[in-house]
């Protein structure tokens, strides 16, 4: 009886996972490539550190220290000169210190850098103030060009940063520093690392238009197919680990097998 | 192709449940509200327009020089007063460590973030029904911004999405808001990277050692798939 009752579960058992195998084998058929190209991607992705991919290691953090006798030019003249300056910051560039702020006009915000000893502004930055910057502000090598960059920033800049120099190194992973003309500041740090795994992010979820809409419609429906995928294959995974017994094996071997075909 | 379907099959058996589970948090990703999964359900902008009286302002040289030295000084609005931002120690980013000392921008006199003047940024951050029923002091790590690397206030809202504003103790800056919606999605994410140690990252050895495993899978099924269509198994029976 309880072998009735056993052959029974697993004949059912049986069609389920044949059901399963052919299902799973037809959806993979349109979306398994897409199973390929999470699994590669998400590789990248977990593989390569966070922090190296944001180009940390590119850069030199330098912690030059503002002398205040140098600043001769005082914030009040600042303000008489520009009384809408706002977002008002004092640094150093290049261990120079600097203001750095920024005056809405009609046609935008407008930032300003100024010598904070004499008040002369030091913007736009040229090119070879732009190239001393890179060299000092990084720990790459050789400069192989350099571009002022004024519209169409590429993908890897935000347009908010622009106007801005990009430095192309000639060095490990083709870096690229980017520095404000207005500002002088380190607007962007690049590498073949993070430019991959920008590409890698679209692919894995499946944005091909602009990057980083994960909300998309192409992305739900497969992977409503996928999760159905990944259960038939789980189920046919359950089968591989609950085997019938040898003895319920040979009495199906035995009995029954003309009856399920 | 025997090695290929043993590969998939092993492969199914280490992998398999996490799959399931990336491909369900995944979907969830795809589905959610991204507002209210960034905790940010009640988070309002804050804008200050209070105007600044430039001749009343303490001179920046002067605060440096009564101060330890800096990187930068900034002049920034707290609760719509000015104050200069001193930073000693400059991370590359703001949840980075940082050193910063605040000032009052008309008096030169040391300004505190404390539990008040927390509770007051966080009110002003804030457009839900709730009222603020309690506070802490926390020492990172904090579960809820696990990369903030600075001690931060929490700041309790007694709405039914238990919202909690956080403000970085040193400078005042609002770090985020995070309620019931962000917790849930945060389980999600932390399927989704394998990060049981909640430390904000997905560069973790189990979350490799399951992608290389994923890697078999997937590739082993790929070939397989090849395989079958090479020797005319996708057919259409009528």
């Amino acid at each position: 009886m309880t072998i009735k009752i056993k052959l029974k579960q697993y004949t059912n058992g049986k069609i389920l996972n044949k059901v399963s195998r052919k299902i799973h084998k037809w959806l993979m058929l349109f979306i398994g490539i897409q199973f390929v190209i999470w699994s590669v991607t998400g590789t990248y992705m977990v593989f390569f550190d966070i922090d190296y991919i944001h180009g940390d290691s590119l850069v030199v953090n330098h912690q030059d220290k503002i002398n205040p006798h140098d600043i001769e030019y005082s914030l009040s003249t600042l303000f008489g000169e520009y009384p809408n300056a706002e977002n008002i910051r004092l640094s150093t560039f290049l261990q120079q210190p600097v203001y750095r702020f920024k005056v809405n006009t009609q046609s935008g915000p407008v930032q300003f850098l100024l010598d904070a000893r004499s008040g002369k502004p030091l913007s736009p930055i040229t090119e070879s103030k732009a190239i001393e910057a890179a060299h000092y502000y990084s720990t790459l090598g050789k400069v192989k060009s350099v571009v002022l960059i004024t519209d169409n920033p590429p993908f890897e800049l935000s347009p908010r940063v622009l106007p801005a120099w990009r430095i192309n190194f000639d060095d490990f992973g083709a870096p690229s520093l980017y520095f404000s003309q207005s500002t002088g500041e380190l607007v962007g740090k690049r590498h073949t690392f993070w430019r991959l795994f920008d590409w890698m992010f679209r692919f894995h979820v499946m944005d091909y238009e602009d990057g980083g809409d994960i909300g998309n419609w192409l992305l739900f429906m497969v992977t409503f197919f996928a999760i159905l995928g990944c259960v038939l294959g789980l189920i046919m995974t359950g089968f591989l680990l609950i085997r019938p017994t040898k003895k319920l094996a040979s009495f199906h071997k035995n009995k029954s097998r003309g009856v399920i075909k | 192709m025997k090695w290929i379907r043993k590969f998939h099959k092993w492969a199914s058996i280490v992998v398999g449940i996490q799959f399931l589970l990336w491909l369900l948090s995944g979907i969830y990703f795809n589905l959610m509200d991204a507002t209210k999964a960034k905790g940010r359900t009640y988070q309002a902008r804050i804008n200050y327009e209070s105007p600044l009286v430039g001749d009343r302002l303490v001179e920046p040289s002067i605060v440096l020089l009564k101060n330890k030295p800096s990187v930068a000084i900034e002049l920034i609005q707290i609760l719509g007063e000015p104050f200069y931002k001193l930073t000693h120690e400059k991370a590359l980013y703001p949840h980075f460590k940082n050193k910063y000392t605040l000032v009052d921008a008309y008096t030169a006199k040391r300004f505190l973030i404390d539990e008040q003047v927390a509770a007051e940024i966080a009110n002003l951050s804030y457009n839900g029904p709730g009222e603020i029923f309690k506070f802490r002091l926390l020492d990172p790590t904090i579960p809820d911004f696990p990369k903030q690397q600075n001690p931060t206030w929490e700041i309790y809202f007694d709405d039914v999405i238990d919202t909690s504003v956080f403000i970085e103790a040193n400078s005042g800056r609002i770090i985020g808001h995070s309620d019931a919606h962000k917790h849930l999605a945060d389980i999600f994410f932390m399927l989704h990277f394998m990060d049981y140690g909640n430390t904000g990252s997905f560069n973790n050895i189990q979350n490799m050692f399951f992608a290389i495993a994923a890697l078999w899978l997937t590739l082993s099924g790929f070939i397989w798939t090849i395989h079958l269509g090479l020797k005319g198994k996708y057919k259409i029976r009528h």
